[in-house]
């Protein structure tokens, strides 16, 4: 059962199409991986799942609620990172945590458990903006695991973190579906990453999705188009090259 | 160099429009109340200039020194709001290059601002009392004086604004400056050379003693601004 | 989440902000020359006002015509400012709140501000009048009930003004715009309450109201009365306006 589903979701700023008609499907209870070069486009949809931007076309539904009218429903089973982390650098870790745990009406231990999780306990008084740029992130990613929400949207959650962080978090990430039966929608532009934890991946380039499937059915599309296959980077590397040359040759 | 980065940097801040703006309202000030009561004004026995200015400064400097507060806010402010500060600290040059490219472009859109208030005056003096022998040179003389007693207020606004990381309270400083100095006796010589408060002064209103010591103390606390602001942002130097 | 909860959650994100350095400042400027220029409220005779009125009466005239306004216009930079700086407001629109709610909190605790503002202003006020009682030998003080009935007027009327400034913030996207807009708004005010179309301009409201009460309590100055109609609802549709089109705007900018 797919816990979200776009139905070609567009997503135009002018003449610019940021995202052009995609239909993903993601399975509930695994990691979906969102790969893409930067400015593919998935911010953009990952913003679009959140109401934090209008689509031009298209529709979507997560958990079976859809959007524009079930929003504040989507929110409340949502657990989200976008692009920089947004916080309040006058508050501490801990009291930030807390505004997000009062709206979301979770119990008080959800900020300690938000806090352990993301290896901040230790910094929680500290002010947010006196973090250094991976404990900001940390923070950005204890903001979407409070309250251990049903689906998580992650945008690039390990950049800025040292290679133990980037262990850390990743294992946290692979290991949420099997603990808390949750549903990971992450993205990357780093494939190595992607290849130790996502189940299913979709790639995207120029807000058009390219491949959507598990790891083997990449590897198998790949070799079908003549791409090469030693690699998930060669792979992925070969068919964002041949897409931008096809697109070029359509101009 | 320094003070064309520093126009650059305010590219779309809005910064050069408010001025600007800021300059058209002030002069609307003397062209609406001479087009509403200009009775009460054309029977009074003084020079143009002086009845103009003495019917409308206090309002036009209000609106010049709240200006001021909110450019030197803004100029900082887009230093802070991105962080951008900590790039121009590791460049080579001094942080009080900095400071001071930016006291160049804000005395520069004061000039504006007065441009556009002198024109108000010389054409409201013009159109209601008639043309007179000497105008110019007499409107020349009560902005001159106008930007020399402005000066301190410009420099302490940014001082202010260099330290403090948020706007608010730069803002929040600068607009209870503004109200003490509304708070002070024009009588009182000595209060009334609060920084703040030298903008309300006009030359023409004051004698030929009163307004030289006005001018002294307001060039005096010029020095005295420019030096504490340099040394306000050594102190904060060492502090990180 | 009920509403009570959200002004609360609000108001413990303007925490560490030295807003409360700032008002208390302004309460002391504010009192600081009344207390010192005391004497001066013993040569009243021509107004016909008495000395512990005018004492009262002075300092609230100045508090409202200038520097209750401005420092509002300060607390609506802190609150889009505390929003903007490290994107908390993007945090927010992903969080199950209706923006509407959101708006509506932010705005209560303008009011709330509002209110905090005065009540500092009444008690430096008797704590000032209190030290000229005591200076001058003389009873500066007024009944509290007069004093606070003063002080809920001007927080009522000054709803309206802070609606304006509201939209200015939320809808002015450049800093320089909203603040110099807003604080430019305020300078009029002197003018505004001398002409019959007070009552359009909600900048004017809390001034006009002190003028007016210090017309009633001086008996040889006259000063416009209180004409509920058409004010009550002209301010009424004005607050809404405001309020809506803030709600209607409130976060647009990020979600684009």
């Amino acid at each position: 059962m797919n816990i979200i589903e776009t139905q070609n979701l567009t997503k135009t700023y002018g003449d610019f199409t940021a995202v052009s008609g995609i239909s993903l499907h993601v399975p509930k209870g695994t990691v979906y991986g969102f790969l893409g070069p930067n400015g593919a486009g998935k911010s953009t949809t990952m913003k679009l799942f959140l109401g934090l931007t209008q689509p031009t076309g298209g529709s979507f539904v997560i958990d079976g609620k859809r959007f524009p009218g079930g929003r504040v429903q989507i929110l409340k089973e949502v657990g989200s990172f976008i692009e920089a982390p947004a916080f309040y650098g006058n508050l501490t870790g801990e009291e930030n945590l807390e505004i997000i745990r009062r709206i979301l009406g979770l119990p008080r231990s959800s900020v300690a458990d938000a806090l352990e999780l993301t290896g901040l306990t230790q910094h929680r008084r500290k002010l947010a903006k006196k973090y250094s740029i991976g404990m900001k992130q940390r923070l950005g990613l204890a903001g979407a695991l409070i309250g251990r929400p049903p689906v998580l949207i992650l945008d690039e959650p390990t950049n800025g973190l040292d290679p133990v962080g980037i262990h850390e978090i990743r294992s946290l990430i692979r290991s949420l579906p099997q603990q808390f039966g949750c549903t990971v929608f992450v993205s990357s532009h780093l494939l190595s990453e992607m290849e130790l934890m996502a189940d299913n991946i979709g790639i995207l380039n120029h807000g058009r999705l390219l491949f959507e499937g598990t790891l083997d059915d990449l590897k198998s599309s790949a070799a079908a188009q003549g791409c090469p296959t030693g690699s998930l980077e060669d792979t992925f590397l070969a068919m964002i090259d041949a897409d931008n040359r096809q697109r070029g040759g359509a101009r | 160099m320094i003070v064309s980065l520093e126009c650059k940097k305010l590219k779309r801040t809005g910064f050069k429009a408010a001025f600007f703006g800021g300059g058209i309202l002030a002069a609307a000030v003397p062209a609406l109340n001479m087009a509403f009561r200009s009775e009460a004004y054309l029977s009074m026995d003084a020079p143009p200039v002086k009845i103009l200015l003495n019917a409308n400064w206090q309002m036009m400097a209000m609106l010049n020194v709240l200006l001021i507060v909110a450019g030197a806010c803004i100029l900082y402010h887009i230093e802070y709001a991105d962080h951008a500060i900590r790039k121009m600290r590791t460049l080579p040059f001094s942080e009080s290059a900095v400071f001071f490219g930016k006291t160049a472009v804000l005395v520069s859109a004061c000039i504006l601002l007065l441009a556009i208030e002198a024109a108000s005056i010389f054409g409201c003096s013009v159109h209601w009392f008639g043309p007179a022998a000497g105008l110019y040179r007499e409107i020349l003389k009560n902005f001159g004086f106008f930007l020399l007693l402005m000066l301190p207020a410009i420099l302490l606004s940014l001082a202010a604004a260099s330290v403090c990381r948020n706007m608010w309270t730069a803002l929040g400083t600068g607009v209870v400056c503004v109200f003490a100095a509304t708070m002070i006796p024009a009588q009182n010589f000595a209060l009334s050379l609060f920084p703040f408060a030298l903008p309300f002064r006009t030359f023409s209103d004051l004698s030929g003693s009163a307004a030289r010591n006005y001018a002294i103390a307001g060039a005096a606390e010029t020095v005295g601004a420019a030096a504490l602001a340099i040394l306000i942002l050594k102190i904060r130097r060492s502090f990180e | 989440m009920n509403f009570a909860s959200l002004i609360g959650v609000e108001w413990g994100k303007l925490r560490r902000s030295k807003i409360f350095l700032i008002l208390v400042l302004a309460t002391v400027i504010l009192w600081t020359p009344s207390v010192l220029n005391s004497e001066l409220n013993f040569g009243m005779q021509a107004e016909g006002i008495s000395p512990e009125n005018n004492f009262f009466i002075q300092g609230f005239l100045a508090m409202t015509w200038f520097l209750f306004p401005a420092v509002m216009i300060v607390i609506t930079v802190l609150q889009i400012q505390t929003e903007r700086t490290d994107h908390g407001i993007l945090k927010m629109l992903s969080l199950p709140v209706r923006t509407t709610k959101l708006c509506m909190a932010k705005f209560a605790v303008l009011v709330l501000f509002a209110a905090i503002q005065i009540l500092m202003s009444v008690g430096t006020y008797y704590i000032s009048a209190a030290v000229a009682s005591h200076i001058q030998s003389y009873d500066f003080l007024l009944p509290p009930l007069f004093v606070f009935r003063e002080a809920g007027m001007i927080w009522a009327s000054s709803i309206p003004m802070l609606a304006v400034f509201w939209l200015l913030a939320v809808c002015i996207q450049t800093p320089i715009f909203s603040i110099g807009t807003g604080l430019a708004s305020i300078v009029p005010s002197v003018l505004m309450i001398n002409t019959k179309a007070w009552f359009a301009y909600p900048m004017a409201y809390p001034f006009f109201v002190i003028t007016s009460e210090y017309g009633r309590l001086a008996a040889n100055f006259s000063t416009a009365e209180i004409d509920l109609i058409p004010w009550l609802p002209t301010a009424a549709l004005i607050t809404a306006a405001c309020l809506t089109v803030s709600c209607l705007r409130f976060g647009q900018a990020e979600r684009r």
